[in-house]
């Protein structure tokens, strides 16, 4: 299985960990910009305050007449570049009930409602006039004359406004950071991952030797990679002696049978018995071959050393011209449809063998005008052989076990045969990475390896 | 055996003494004197110095595997024929000797008679002067390479390729015996020992072929060892 970058686990901690520190420095940057906030707005009170407090002095000496000549001065004095004047700053307004006495706008904001009579900061109102934010105070002076103070909001929300724009633009270059770090992280991480992953699968297809070069470093993948070797390193040479116990084994009973076969040939009158003896000892040698047979292709199990490619096609013809006579003899009809220049990865002899075992099994089980129908074709990207017959097929209860070493249905206890043939043909299969599928046969027994197939002009 | 009259030497490297004494026997059978060692070294030391017609190496010897000293054997310029006989006699070991150099590979436990045919064969070959005849002829049995016929007479046989290649076989191993395991291995390019006879169908449809026309037999029976090629001989 590849390993994706979106999925890796590294990413996932290297984004965990980012957003953790993105949200730290943004709540870092909200509570400045909410001090920020906060100052400025305190700073539009004390301008506020100071407008407040002369205007207080002026109408406590002569009360409406003063205010409305501070206001009408204010008014006409040009724009002072720190606190203005003009409306779009800065609004005055003095009325006589509906009257305008003075100010800098022709008529009292809609929806403003005066509140209270003093002249304290308190009780400062935001409205909008104009388009435009302000914060000021609507009073009621004591005789019924409207008058209003307010300090346009524009600057200090361009403030507020360019440093949301910032915090907005760091929030990004982070994310952006973040998600480049993780990208990056995670591939220096499954690039190490990696190697050992493809290592892991070199040697699940059967590469017991495969190895990674030393990579020269000690950190924790380097470690990890040690313990590997070392794990394979074990395995390959509990395989070796596994190998070197079945040779010896092989040598070991061959040796002595061979003794007896000799003994049996100097005898000096060899009749029928020392015939049968001769012919008990080839048979136990057949099961001890079928055994180590499979073994030895169970542990070659997928392993691409010592498979060379093979034309399946010619070799078919060539076991099914072997077998057909054979099936004429014992009067079964032999039949054949071999697709041309199939090619497989495989070894001749062991291919010949599945071939050879299916095809005595259906021989040997067939009944005198029954048919055997050999077929090789390509379907759907891979090579199928196929063997049927319409024998008396395979019994029900053995359907689960008929792969296993030694299994036998009881009907066949009295012919020849040790329940070996099957479990090689499973075995040979499982060596070239082939399928094997037992369809359900109304009447006899089907049986298709479905092989990869090889393209021979690659 | 040999051209010059003087009998061939086989050299037979084998641990297990009652191996080494069939062998022996075997080889005395054949007409060949039979030459005794019996540990790796000793049999290679003996094969690079002696004039050997066929060397039998046993393989898992004290101190190595025959098969790994066939390039050696080679590498000293003996002409020897060899033959691995080894309890390492399953398809993939007798192909892996095979690749290797061997010239034919016998598996543990062995038939004394296989053995002997088996170095009938070897001797012959050993002997055979390179014949580049198109006609090979048994009497009136004619068996022509290129054009892939038999004639008995002017009667021509239709048998099939596989059959030519059987009776071409036969036809090099002429009043040999020739077993069942030697045709599958060296017609039919199979290493194993198949459940049923097989190879006796084979040999005995191209039997009837061959014996309709000529009406007498040409292969014959060697009971319990395999097949004679004799088109010359009588009945029996």
């Amino acid at each position: 299985m590849r390993l994706r970058p979106s999925r890796s686990a590294s990413l996932r901690m290297t984004l965990w960990v980012a957003s953790g520190i993105i949200l730290l420095s943004l709540g870092a940057m909200g509570l400045q910009y909410r001090v920020t906030a906060q100052s400025l707005e305190a700073r539009q009170v004390e301008t506020l305050r100071a407008d407040l407090d002369a205007f207080a002095a002026l109408y406590e000496q002569r009360r409406i007449v003063a205010l409305r000549e501070a206001i009408e001065f204010r008014v006409a004095s040009p724009p002072n570049e720190q606190t203005g004047s003009g409306p779009d700053q800065v609004l005055y307004l003095l009325m006589d009930r509906e009257t305008k006495l003075a100010g800098n706008i022709p008529d009292w904001p809609d929806g403003l409602i005066p509140d209270g009579a003093g002249f304290a900061t308190e009780g400062a109102q935001r409205f909008d006039f104009g388009g435009v934010s302000y914060l000021g105070v609507a009073r009621e002076l004591p005789g019924g004359f409207p008058f209003l103070v307010a300090r346009a909001q524009t600057d200090s929300m361009a403030t507020l406004a360019d440093l949301r724009r910032l915090i907005g633009w760091v929030a990004l270059v982070l994310s952006g950071g973040a998600l480049l770090a993780g990208w990056g992280i995670s591939r220096v991480v499954l690039g190490r991952i990696g190697r050992l992953n493809a290592l892991a699968d070199q040697v699940a297809e059967g590469d017991l030797s495969a190895r990674l070069p030393a990579s020269g470093g000690y950190d924790e993948f380097d470690v990890l990679q040690d313990h590997v070797h070392n794990m394979l390193d074990r395995i390959e040479a509990l395989n070796r002696a596994t190998h070197r116990l079945s040779d010896a084994i092989a040598h070991e009973l061959r040796t002595p049978l061979n003794r007896i076969q000799q003994r049996l040939a100097a005898l000096p009158d060899a009749d029928q018995q020392a015939e049968e003896i001769r012919a008990e000892i080839r048979s136990t040698i057949r099961i001890f071959d079928a055994l180590l047979d499979i073994s030895a292709a169970e542990a070659a199990h997928g392993q691409r050393p010592g498979l060379v490619p093979v034309n399946l096609s010619e070799l078919a013809d060539e076991v099914f011209e072997l077998y057909e006579p054979l099936a004429e003899d014992h009067g079964l009809i032999m039949a054949a449809r071999i697709a041309e220049g199939l090619w497989v990865l495989g070894e001749r002899s062991l291919l010949a063998q599945l071939l050879t075992n299916l095809l005595e099994n259906a021989i040997k089980y067939c009944r005198e005008g029954d048919s055997i129908t050999l077929s090789l074709s390509e379907r759907d990207g891979r090579h199928v052989l196929e063997i049927s017959d319409n024998g008396p097929g395979i019994p029900q209860e053995l359907r689960a076990q008929m792969f296993d070493r030694f299994s036998r249905a009881e009907r066949d206890r009295d012919r020849a045969g040790h329940g070996l043939g099957l479990a090689l043909v499973q075995a040979i299969a499982a060596r070239h990475g082939a399928k094997l599928i037992v369809p359900e046969a109304a009447k006899g027994f089907v049986i298709q390896i479905s092989c990869p197939k090889l393209d021979p002009k690659a | 055996m040999t051209a010059s009259g003087n009998p061939a030497r086989i050299l037979i490297v084998e641990d297990d003494a009652v191996a080494a004494q069939a062998m022996a026997e075997a080889a005395r059978d054949v007409g060949a004197v039979p030459d005794l060692r019996e540990t790796y070294e000793d049999g290679l030391q003996a094969a690079s110095d002696g004039a050997y017609a066929v060397i039998l190496f046993d393989r898992m010897l004290p101190g190595g595997d025959g098969v790994d000293a066939i390039a050696k054997v080679r590498a000293a310029g003996s002409t020897a024929l060899v033959m691995v006989v080894s309890a390492l006699g399953r398809a993939q070991n007798k192909i892996e000797g095979l690749e290797k150099g061997a010239d034919d590979y016998l598996a543990k436990p062995f038939d004394p008679d296989e053995l002997r045919a088996r170095l009938r064969a070897l001797l012959r070959r050993q002997n055979m002067v390179a014949l580049d005849n198109d006609v090979i002829a048994f009497g009136d049995l004619e068996i022509r390479m290129k054009a892939r016929t038999v004639h008995v007479g002017t009667t021509h046989i239709a048998i099939s390729p596989k059959e030519f290649k059987l009776l071409s076989y036969f036809a090099a191993h002429a009043g040999d015996v020739v077993t069942r395991m030697q045709l599958l291995e060296k017609v039919w390019n199979l290493h194993f020992d198949p459940q049923t006879n097989v190879v006796d169908v084979h040999v005995g449809r191209l039997r009837r072929k061959l014996e309709n026309v000529a009406g007498r037999p040409i292969i014959h029976t060697a009971r319990g060892e395999g097949y004679v090629f004799d088109p010359v001989r009588a009945a029996e």
